[in-house]
């Protein structure tokens, strides 16, 4: 028996114990199937229920899924028996940073480096209406490659009992991560509650100690509500600048993540996320994306050459036909997403008809890229892409236009943004594309509107 | 049949029909748990008798009650295994099965021939074709002049109807599909790998019984 292994529902190989929350315990394991190696959180059952978890909970791994980042310790499977529920989560096998500041404080480029990830990753969150709200450095954890990831985003109430006597508590028994505006109950912003922490925990990483500190618990929060604190003499003034915008005491005129972004001392080394790789510029049939890739390539060079690809009435495109089932199947009663109602997480799909020309289509979105010089177009065969220069929160936006033929006269556009933020979109399609590209449609057949 | 109702009305599936589906289909125990969490939420909208109406299941997509959509129901249809006008939570589960990612492409490619063999001729017929067409097009408030209509239908059934005799058979089929794979794109729903993110309450419902908890002191 004890050389047994644990099979966790005929998927999981259960192995070594890695520690154990307030509520959970976390093993690692191995997907038996993919060989991939997750930490497995083991719930019980009962004691969630006992302690008014319950609904909590359901909504949190709801959240979860809102929040896939390259940043983020992605939830993979939720799974349950009579007895207990699972979580099986992406497994970082760096360990906490908590741990590595406890060591000392950190070189300046390497504290800015996990700040960037952790600024990029709360951003991502916030754009979607997710707070994390408890943001510390017991909840960031370092991957081999030495990459941070935000942990427990979405379920900071089962580390907490506010229930209790209204206050936070953190697991070291100290707020010293909070905003001023929490500690003063009386309401706030999620949002600017985590900018506040992901000050402090820049400070700590450069310091090696709390900004806020004291061992009477209302000494602390005296100061933290005063935002008295003093810099180390090691720190630089752009750092400095920054946190005094970030560690304001009034939430009101505390700075964003849009704004920390573009901050001298943020910027520095900041690298647009590797992970989101783009989808190769496929048109939809493309069988082998080796090939497609190849073509590309070919294509790229043919353009460096100064051939004819660069003068477009020499290059007709070369549409997908569609044929009368790829037309039919375009009917939103075919579409069963509706059935899975949260399509936050969906590629936003517009798409409409059209009796205008491609060229016209195409001439059209070029001019749409050339405003501020925002965007570089790429094209091939029925796809155009918009792929902004320069990178923002989240990446770079991009966005995908396909013409499909019909008849000659008569042609099918899908316009999808692949990737970036999703309120930049919006703000986008509301503000240029949508106007522009109503002069084109006969019928908008499908559009996502904003939440 | 009482007993039928009466069992569809029961607030959880028993362990044994999880089984028994998930060892039928791509779904595991707890997919099928959470499955029925949607399915308990969709079936009880209009009527609160534990089976899916067409009238829910337009809601269900739609999100309003639309009048009819002929491919809505076409799917309806389908999923309505036992022609009874309403679907069980097994055949829902079975139904969409095929729909999954990892659902086997020749599965794939025999439900979406049936689904526009509109008629069930064992064909799929110029005629339906034109009528499903004209369907889309009417839904989409769009006017297309007949001969335009004739032309798009000429231009597929040359490339699928290889025998030329008027209908595709499921071997052309087989073919057409293969050659423009973007036909089946309406037959796969990414949703459906994480189901048990999606609808998270299953989980205090489970009746899972897992080896795993002979050796409860292990984890």
């Amino acid at each position: 028996m004890d050389n047994k292994a644990t099979i966790l529902m005929q998927k999981y190989e259960v192995g070594h114990f890695l520690g154990q929350g307030n509520f959970a315990k976390v093993y690692h394991a191995r997907n038996l199937k993919t060989g991939q190696s997750v930490a497995i959180k083991v719930f019980n059952k009962e004691s969630v229920i006992k302690v008014g978890m319950k609904e909590q909970l359901k909504r949190e791994i709801s959240l979860m899924r809102l929040v896939r980042h390259p940043n983020i310790v992605q939830l993979h499977e939720v799974m349950a028996s009579k007895t207990k529920i699972y979580f099986a989560m992406e497994m970082v096998k760096g360990g906490e940073l908590f741990y590595k500041v406890s060591r000392g404080r950190l070189r300046e480029d390497v504290a800015r480096k996990y700040f960037q990830q952790l600024i990029d990753a709360v951003g991502h969150c916030h754009s979607r209406g997710v707070c994390h709200r408890d943001l510390k450095p017991e909840n960031l954890l370092v991957d081999e490659n030495g990459d941070l990831k935000v942990t427990d985003f979405g379920l900071s109430a089962l580390v907490e009992s506010r229930e209790n006597d209204g206050l936070l508590h953190t697991i070291c028994g100290t707020p010293a991560y909070v905003a001023p505006e929490v500690i003063k109950k009386k309401g706030y912003d999620g949002a600017k509650a985590d900018i506040w922490s992901c000050g402090v925990i820049l400070f700590v990483l450069l310091a090696g100690f709390l900004p806020f500190n004291d061992k009477n618990l209302m000494q602390m929060y005296k100061k933290i509500i005063k935002a008295d604190f003093k810099f180390p003499h090691w720190f630089s003034s752009d750092v400095k600048m920054l946190l005094y915008r970030i560690l304001d005491p009034n939430p009101k005129t505390r700075i964003g993540i849009a704004k920390i972004v573009q901050s001298r001392w943020f910027r520095k080394g900041y690298v647009q996320l590797e992970a989101f790789q783009l989808p190769p510029l496929s048109p939809r049939n493309a069988k082998d994306i080796s090939d497609v890739q190849a073509a590309f390539a070919s294509s790229s060079d043919s353009d460096s050459d100064g051939s004819p690809m660069s003068n477009k009435e020499d290059s007709p495109m070369k549409l997908y036909r569609f044929n009368a089932f790829d037309l039919i199947s375009i009917s939103s009663g075919f579409d069963l997403s509706g059935l899975f109602e949260d399509n936050q997480n969906g590629r936003q799909l517009a798409r409409f008809t059209t009796r205008k020309p491609p060229s016209t289509i195409v001439s059209m979105l070029e001019e749409i890229a050339q405003i501020d010089g925002r965007f570089k177009i790429l094209k091939k065969n029925g796809v155009v892409r918009l792929e902004e220069y320069k990178a923002g929160i989240n990446g770079q936006l991009t966005i995908d236009a396909e013409i499909f033929e019909v008849t000659s006269s008569f042609h099918v556009v899908e316009v999808t943004k692949i990737a970036g933020n999703t309120l930049e979109y919006w703000k986008f399609w509301d503000q240029y594309l949508k106007p522009s590209l109503n002069e084109m449609v006969w019928v908008w057949q499908r559009y996502e509107q904003q939440q | 049949m009482g007993c039928m109702n009466s069992k569809s009305v029961r607030k959880f599936p028993a362990r044994e029909d999880s089984l028994d589906l998930a060892a039928e289909t791509a779904f595991t125990v707890n997919e099928v748990e959470a499955l029925f969490v949607l399915f308990r939420s969709i079936s009880n909208s209009i009527v609160n008798d534990g089976l899916l109406s067409k009238e829910e299941f337009q809601l269900a997509i739609f999100k309003n009650k639309k009048k009819d959509n002929i491919f809505a129901n076409r799917i309806f249809d389908l999923f309505d295994v036992k022609k009874l006008g309403v679907v069980d939570f097994e055949d829902f589960v079975r139904s969409l099965n095929v729909f999954h990612p990892n659902a086997s492409l020749k599965d794939k490619i025999a439900f979406s021939f049936r689904l526009y063999d509109l008629h069930n001729t064992g064909f799929i017929e110029r005629p339906e074709v034109k009528e499903m067409l004209i369907a889309l097009l009417f839904e989409s408030d769009m006017k297309l002049a007949d001969d335009v209509i004739e032309t798009i239908l000429d231009k597929t059934f040359v490339e699928a109807d290889l025998k030329q005799d008027g209908k595709i058979d499921t071997e052309e089929w087989e073919t057409f599909v293969k050659r423009n794979p973007s036909v089946l794109k309406i037959m796969t729903l990414p949703y459906l790998r994480d189901i048990t993110i999606s609808f998270p309450s299953f989980i205090f419902n489970s009746t899972n019984v897992e080896r795993v908890d002979e050796t409860s002191t292990r984890l």
